[in-house]
C-alpha cells in the first residue's frame, strides 16, 4: 500500500488517536510506556507536514494514558484519560503541564468523549464503574453516573447534548438521558445486552442455536454520525455489532464477524453512514459496511468486511477518521509504537 | 492500579469467553434438531442376499413400521417423510404409498430426494430444514435402495450438447472409470487400495462378531425366492451378509482388475463397494418437541453442506466437503471422534484419508461400504445410524459423515451423539 505515512512513538505504545476537529493536519496520540502496564504516559501532538509527520509537542504524565479527546470548543485544548484515575486537560499553547487535572475516579480512566453538540462538557469512564461529566471550567465533576461495572468506553451522542452511552465489562450497552429525572435509575434509559440473539431475520430466530453468544467484555462503541439511533459495539468476543436503540430489546441489527481477537476500538465514518472502522488485538484494522445503504428497503443484509489493513505488528488499539477532505483518510495506532496515517480506499477489497 | 491488575485485564481481553466451535456444537438448545431414533435394516448382497426379492416398497414399509413401533411416536404427529432413493422408477408413488401402508395416517406426507449417493443424508437435511424453518414439527428421513430389483444402469444418453461439453461430458463416464481416474491422477497404488479395503473388512468383522451392529439393525421379515425351484418362503433377515471374514490385503491382491479397459486398472471387486439392498431411517424433531413428547434424544443434527467438483474425479468429493463443513462450524479434525467416508472405491478412500491427513483410527471404525455394501440411496442415512451407534459404544460425541457423489459432488454433515 503506497501513500501510508508513519510516525514512531518511540518507547511508548499507542493507545488512542484523535484527529483535531479544527485543523486537518493535527493529530493527537495517547501512548504509554511498557504497554500501559506500569510507567509514564505521553500525549503527542503531531502535525502532518510536507516532510511527513512531525511531533509539534508532547506532554509526559506520571501514569499511563489510555484515551484522549479534543475539545470541540477550543482548538488548543485536549483531554486525556489517565491510569492513575485522573482526567487532565492540556492546552497546546501551554508547555509541559496540564491546565486542569481532576482526581475523582478511583481506578484507571479508560475513555474520554467530548460533547459534540453544546461543546462545553465532556465525559470520562473508568474501571471504577462510573462515568463522570466535566466542564473544563469547573474544579469538580458535574455529574456521576454509576454502571457498577468496569466501563471501558463512554460517548456523547453526536445528535443530542444530553444523551450519552457506555459499554462495560458486563456485556451491556447503556444509554443515559440527562433530561430524565435522576431518581433511582440515575438517568439510565436503556440497558441493552450486547450478547443477546440477533433480530436479523428468520435464520437467526429459528436457528437460534447458531446465534447464541455468551456474555463478553465490551471494550468500545461509537454513535453513527448520520442515523441518530444507531450504535456500533465491539469487544472481547471479536464481533462488531450494530444496534438500533429504538428497538432496545431487538438484539443486534448486524453482526460483523472476522476479527480473530478482541476489537479494541471502532469508529463510524464521518462521511459514509454505513462504514465502520475497527482496530483489534489481532493487529489488523478493518473496514466494514453494515449493509444499510446497499440493502433493499425493509430488508436487512449486506453487512460485510470491505478491507483489511495489516501493517501494524502489535495489538492495534486506536483508530480515527479524518474529518476533512477526501472521505477515506484515517489514522491508527498500536502497541508497535507507530502511528499510521492511511487511506481506507487503498485497502478496499483486501483481506 | 497495580501492573498486575492491568496485565490481567489485557489477558482477559485476549482469552475471550468465546466458546470454541466444539463447545458450541455440544451446547443444548431448545431449537436444536435432534434424532430420537436411528435404525437400519441389515444390508444384504444384491441378487444373492436375503433382501434380493424385497422390492423398494416392502423395504420401506418394513423400516417405517419398525421406526413407528420402536419410537412409540404417535403416527399422527409425523407430518412429512423424505425418501432418499436413487434408482427406482415411480419413486414418488412408492414413497407416499409405503408411508401409508406402514401405518401412518393420511395426514403424513411424503417426498423423494435424489442426489445420488448422498440422497440419504440429503433426506435428513431436508427434513431438518423443514423443521428449522417451521414448516413442520416432526418428520422422518429414510434412505432406501433395492439394487436387486432396480439395477444401476449407469449413465444414460444425454444428447450432443452435454456429451460434447468439457465438464458435463465427463458424466458419461461410469463410476468405475472415475475410480481409475482418481487412482491414476493422484498416484494411488493398488497395494494401498487393497490395504484400505482389507481394513474395512477387518473392522466390520470385529464389529459384527462383537455384536456392535445389533445396535443399528432392525430385522426385516420378508419373502425370498429359491433361485432354482422358484419357490417362495418367509424369512427374517437380521444380519449383514457382505462381510468376508479373514480378508487380508494379500488375499485382495489376488483379485483381477474389474476395469481392464481403464488405466491404471487397480479397482477390483474386492476394493470397491458392493452392490447391496438396504434401508435406514431417522426420526427428527426439535429438542423442545422431543422433551414435550418424552422422546429419547439419541443425537443432534448440527449441519450439512455440499460441494461440486470435476465429475471425472468425483470420488474425492469428501476431501472438499469435510473441510467445508468443519470450517462452517469452526471445528478442527481433532474435535471429531468418528469420520464416516463412504467407501465407494478404495482409491477415493485412500486419497481422502491421505489428503486430509485423517487419523485412520477415526475413519469408518466399523468398516464401510467395501465390507457392508453400498445401497446408493440408503448409505447417507445408514452412515449416520452407524456413526451414532459407534459414538454411543465408545462414549464419544462428534461425528462427521461424508460421501462422494456421482456426477462430481461431495456432501458432508455433522452429528453429535447425546447418549
Amino acid at each position: 500500500m503506497n501513500g501510508m505515512l508513519e510516525f514512531r512513538t518511540q518507547g511508548y505504545n499507542g493507545y488512542a488517536v484523535k484527529y483535531s476537529p479544527f485543523f486537518d493536519s493535527r493529530i493527537a496520540v495517547a501512548a504509554s510506556a511498557n504497554y500501559g502496564l506500569v510507567g509514564n504516559g505521553r500525549l503527542y501532538i503531531l502535525g502532518l507536514t510536507a516532510n511527513g509527520i512531525q511531533a509539534e509537542k508532547w506532554y509526559d504524565t506520571q501514569d499511563s494514558l489510555y484515551d484522549t479527546a479534543w475539545s470541540e470548543a477550543h482548538e488548543n485544548q485536549i483531554a486525556v484519560a489517565c491510569g492513575d484515575g485522573s482526567v487532565k486537560l492540556f492546552d497546546v499553547s501551554v508547555p509541559e503541564f496540564p491546565v486542569m487535572s481532576w482526581q475523582e475516579h478511583n481506578r484507571e480512566v479508560y475513555a474520554v468523549s467530548w460533547n459534540l453538540v453544546t461543546k462545553d462538557t465532556f465525559a470520562s469512564s473508568s474501571w471504577d464503574g462510573t462515568i463522570k461529566v466535566w466542564s473544563p471550567n469547573r474544579p469538580a465533576s458535574i455529574l456521576t453516573l454509576p454502571t457498577h461495572s468496569c466501563t471501558y468506553s463512554t460517548a456523547f451522542s453526536p445528535h443530542s447534548p444530553s444523551v450519552l452511552s457506555s459499554v462495560t465489562s458486563d456485556s451491556h450497552l447503556r444509554i443515559f438521558d440527562l433530561r430524565t429525572p435522576a431518581s433511582a435509575s440515575n438517568h439510565l434509559v436503556h440497558l441493552i445486552p450486547i450478547h443477546g440473539p440477533g433480530s436479523t431475520g428468520g435464520i437467526s430466530s429459528v436457528g437460534g442455536n447458531r446465534q447464541n453468544f455468551p456474555p463478553a467484555e465490551v471494550l468500545t462503541h461509537d454513535w453513527n454520525k448520520y442515523r441518530d439511533t444507531v450504535i456500533a459495539t465491539g469487544g472481547v468476543d471479536t464481533i462488531a455489532r450494530t444496534f438500533d436503540i429504538r428497538n432496545p430489546r431487538g438484539g443486534p441489527t448486524t453482526l460483523l464477524e472476522g476479527h480473530q481477537y478482541a476489537i479494541r476500538k471502532l469508529a463510524w465514518s464521518p462521511h459514509l453512514s454505513d462504514v465502520l472502522l475497527t482496530a483489534s488485538y489481532d493487529m489488523s484494522c478493518r473496514v466494514w459496511t453494515d449493509g444499510s445503504t446497499t440493502a433493499h428497503p425493509g430488508i436487512i443484509g449486506g453487512a460485510k468486511q470491505l478491507g483489511q489493513m495489516n501493517r501494524h505488528t502489535e495489538f492495534a488499539t486506536g483508530v480515527d477518521w479524518c474529518l476533512f477532505g477526501a472521505e477515506g483518510w484515517c489514522a491508527s495506532t498500536a502497541w508497535d509504537e507507530r502511528l499510521l496515517v492511511w487511506d481506507v480506499r487503498a485497502i478496499m477489497g483486501q483481506g | 492500579m497495580s501492573a498486575q491488575e492491568r496485565l490481567s485485564a489485557v489477558v482477559g481481553h485476549l482469552n475471550p469467553l468465546k466458546t470454541s466451535g466444539k463447545a458450541k456444537i455440544l451446547e443444548k438448545h431448545a431449537d436444536d434438531i435432534v434424532l430420537t431414533l436411528a435404525i437400519r435394516t441389515p444390508l444384504t448382497k444384491a441378487r444373492k442376499g436375503g433382501l434380493k426379492d424385497t422390492p423398494l416398497s416392502d423395504l420401506l414399509i418394513s423400516i417405517l413400521t419398525a421406526l413407528r413401533e420402536k419410537s412409540n411416536i404417535d403416527p399422527a404427529l409425523i407430518e412429512d417423510v423424505c425418501l432418499g432413493n436413487v434408482l427406482a422408477s415411480d419413486q414418488a408413488y412408492i414413497a407416499r404409498s409405503a408411508v401409508l401402508a406402514a401405518g401412518f395416517p393420511a395426514t403424513a406426507a411424503a417426498s423423494v430426494t435424489n442426489r445420488f449417493c448422498s440422497s440419504g443424508l440429503l433426506a435428513i437435511q431436508n427434513i431438518a430444514n423443514q423443521i428449522i424453518s417451521g414448516s413442520i414439527d416432526v418428520g422422518i428421513a429414510v434412505g432406501a435402495e433395492s439394487m436387486s430389483t432396480c439395477p444401476d444402469k449407469g449413465p444414460p444418453s444425454m444428447g450432443d450438447t452435454i456429451e460434447k461439453h468439457v465438464l458435463a461430458g465427463q458424466n458419461t463416464q461410469p463410476m468405475g472409470q472415475t475410480s481409475e481416474n482418481v487412482a491414476g491422477q493422484f498416484s494411488i497404488n493398488r497395494k494401498a487400495m487393497d490395504a484400505f479395503a482389507a481394513g474395512s473388512f477387518q473392522k466390520a468383522e470385529t464389529a459384527q462378531k462383537a455384536g456392535w451392529l445389533e445396535g443399528e439393525i432392525v430385522p426385516v421379515k420378508t419373502v425370498i425366492k429359491d433361485p432354482t425351484t422358484g419357490e417362495s418362503k418367509e424369512i427374517v433377515v437380521n444380519k449383514d451378509d457382505g462381510i468376508r471374514y479373514g480378508t487380508t490385503a494379500e488375499s485382495l491382491g489376488k483379485i483381477r482388475a474389474a476395469f481392464p479397459q481403464w488405466s491404471p486398472s487397480q479397482t477390483t471387486g474386492g476394493n470397491a463397494s458392493q452392490i447391496t439392498d438396504g434401508a435406514a431411517a431417522v426420526l427428527l424433531m426439535k429438542r423442545s418437541t422431543a422433551i414435550k413428547l418424552g422422546q429419547p434424544i439419541v443425537g443432534k443434527f448440527v449441519g450439512a453442506t455440499v460441494v461440486g467438483l470435476e465429475p471425472r474425479i468425483m470420488g474425492i468429493g469428501p476431501s472438499l466437503a469435510i473441510p467445508k463443513i468443519l470450517g462452517k462450524f469452526n471445528l478442527s479434525q481433532t474435535d471429531v471422534d468418528v469420520i464416516e467416508i463412504n467407501e465407494a472405491f478404495a482409491s477415493m478412500g485412500v486419497y481422502c484419508v491421505q489428503k486430509l491427513g485423517l487419523d485412520p483410527a477415526k475413519v469408518n471404525p466399523r468398516g464401510g461400504a467395501i465390507a457392508f455394501g453400498h445401497p446408493l440411496g440408503c448409505t447417507g442415512t445408514r452412515q449416520v445410524v452407524t456413526a451414532l451407534s459407534e459414538l454411543r459404544r465408545t462414549d464419544k460425541r462428534i461425528a462427521v459423515t461424508s460421501m462422494c457423489v456421482g456426477t462430481g459432488m461431495g456432501m458432508a454433515g455433522i452429528f453429535v451423539s447425546e447418549h
